[in-house]
């Protein structure tokens, strides 16, 4: 099945002027999990309502699979879990009925959810490690929770590809890596796994590939090529915490490596190495 | 217990007392239903703001010769299309524009009603008379309220997905520009259809409070549903033959019984909370 994103050419300009998209082109394959990366305000929750066709381009189109987006939203393959703060926690509905609305554009006219629609409810939720709490309101539900009923919907909706804005927000750490856990299995079935961050560190511990924009597309690429201190300069412009240490700094002997260290609040982003051939180290990597 | 049973009956033995039950059931009803999407979408104002529009809507079909109900629609889901594209296209906020555009309508009605010789007395306009509900209104009204619960009932699912997440709903194709103007049609069209009973004014409480008791003491949406159904449906029958017995004006009597029923559930769920608050700690 080809479930592939295209972006043409994408720029969006809010009703006030505002411009939050700039010619952004690129496309996004199957089987891989994509990092969109930038500071707050680039464009990505842009981005990604105007791949799910929440706001229209005012130049350029988005394909899904080939398709307008109208018709990939009708054959359902395009699932999206939102940031925590969209929704209203007070809403009185249970964690199995959020995990069911996924399987709406499956019913008939009723909505009356059939035995398939159960069993992938219930599957989902498994997956997730929720089943146990599917009978709780989802205000009575810890962060981590709350993010996993919400990838649980997406789940059960069966898209090929997973928008997820900001699914690192609020979550326990064990949470977070179980949720990267899960986004690797997803890719290696096939799935396409749209991440938006502004959480450097983690990019290269789960992204296969990285687009990372300042309301153009400043870089996309894999991880390796892409994610380098001079794009994240380029995307977030002053908005980094910037810290290099080089030899001189640590010690008195004849090393000319240096440590650099880009963080916006989170988890930082630290390079190592002799200037120009730093490397991305995660904690516990020895170097 | 005699004299209860009698106290009940009595109504029944005059025709005005039927229409007046029959009337104020069916528009319990069909307030209550969309009460629950009203609260949980936050429109309360959007409520308040069309409900008020509707009066110029009033006079001018009046005047034009053609049923009020027509020109209180079209008045009211004029109000708030206007209040949407204003808010569009310009850069004051919503709450802001919709009281302009309301607020507006209402003193432009009034101007109207002061100006010309109705048969509509404001008194009933804006606080109901369902005790001088005729057959043929009770047939008008009666029929939009059994419709737009209809239809508020076989949809409530993609309804209650349009409140929670529209982000959502979009997603799987439902089409949430529909859904959301279908909201406000329905709005315009409970409100009509409550006019004759409740009034302008009244129209506001019933088309709140009973979603907010539901909201109040309920975890999923169905119980919700069920909950603001029946304390709706209670308060309208219970105020309608009270103030038969008591000789006090009906609508506001419902609104006092509503909002004794909610304060009641506020203090029920504020108890429910701290005991079960002591559970919860760790």
């Amino acid at each position: 099945m080809n479930s592939i994103i295209e972006l043409h050419d994408v720029s969006v300009t809010y009703p006030n002027g505002q411009s939050a998209l700039k010619a952004v082109s690129s496309v996004l394959q199957n089987g891989t999990i994509y990092g969109l990366v930038g500071a707050n305000g680039a464009g990505k929750s842009t981005l990604f309502k105007a791949i799910m066709g929440f706001v229209q381009p005012t130049t350029g189109y988005v394909r899904i699979a080939g398709k307008q987006i109208k018709q990939a939203l009708k054959e359902n393959l395009v699932s999206y879990v939102p940031q925590t703060e969209e929704v209203d926690w007070n809403f009185p509905v249970l964690v199995e009925d959020v995990v069911m609305m996924g399987r709406y554009g499956h019913m008939g006219f009723l909505r009356r959810p059939s035995k398939d629609d159960r069993k992938a409810v219930s599957e989902s939720l498994d997956r997730v490690g929720m089943s146990d709490f599917k009978k709780r309101q989802i205000g009575e539900l810890s962060g981590g929770q709350k993010k996993r009923v919400f990838v649980a919907r997406a789940l059960a909706q069966g898209s090929r590809i997973i928008l997820l804005d900001e699914p690192f927000t609020g979550v326990d750490i064990r949470t977070e890596d179980s949720l990267i856990n899960l986004f690797r299995s997803l890719a290696s079935e096939g799935h396409l796994i749209l991440v938006s961050t502004h959480n450097l560190g983690s990019v290269p511990s789960f992204c296969d590939e990285v687009m990372l924009i300042n309301k153009e597309l400043v870089a996309h690429g894999p991880v390796e090529t892409a994610f380098t201190e001079e794009n994240l300069i380029k995307a977030f412009g002053g908005m980094l915490r910037h810290h290099r240490l080089v030899g001189t700094d640590l010690h008195k002997d004849e090393d000319s490596r240096s440590v650099t260290v880009l963080t916006d609040d989170e988890r930082p982003l630290v390079l190592y190495g002799e200037e120009g051939v730093e490397k991305i180290t995660q904690p516990g990597d020895k170097t | 217990m005699d004299s209860l049973v009698a106290a009940l009956i009595e109504p029944f033995a005059h025709d005005f007392m039927i229409r007046a039950l029959v009337m104020s059931s069916l528009i319990g009803t069909v307030c209550s239903i969309f009460s629950c999407f009203l609260v949980l979408k936050g429109w309360s104002l959007m409520g308040d703001a069309v409900s008020h529009a509707v009066l110029p809507g009033l006079v001018l079909a009046f005047v034009a010769g053609i049923p009020l109900v027509i020109g209180a629609f079209i008045a009211g889901l004029f109000c708030a299309l206007a209040t949407g594209y204003l808010k569009e296209n310009s850069r004051v906020k919503e709450d802001t524009v919709m009281g302009i555009v309301f607020s507006g309508m209402f003193a432009l009605g009034l101007v109207l009603l002061t100006k010309i010789e109705t048969d509509l007395h404001l008194m009933h306009v804006l606080f109901g008379n369902v005790l001088g509900i005729s057959q043929s209104d009770l047939i008008e009204a009666g029929s939009i309220a059994l419709i737009c619960s209809f239809i508020m009932l076989i949809k409530r699912k993609d309804l209650m997905l349009f409140c929670f997440d529209p982000a959502q709903a979009n997603v799987i194709g439902l089409p949430v520009k529909v859904l959301h103007t279908g909201l406000l049609v329905l709005l315009a069209l409970t409100i009509v259809s409550s006019l004759k009973a409740a009034g302008i004014i009244l129209v506001i409480a019933m088309l709140i409070t009973p979603g907010a008791i539901g909201f109040l003491l309920s975890r999923s949406f169905g119980k919700m549903l069920i909950i603001a159904y029946i304390s709706s449906l209670f308060s309208c029958l219970a105020g309608t033959i009270l103030s038969f017995h008591m000789d006090v004006a009906t609508a506001p009597l419902i609104v006092v019984i509503q909002t004794v029923l909610f304060i009641l559930a506020l203090t029920f769920r504020k108890k429910n909370r701290s005991q079960k608050g002591v559970q919860h700690v760790g």
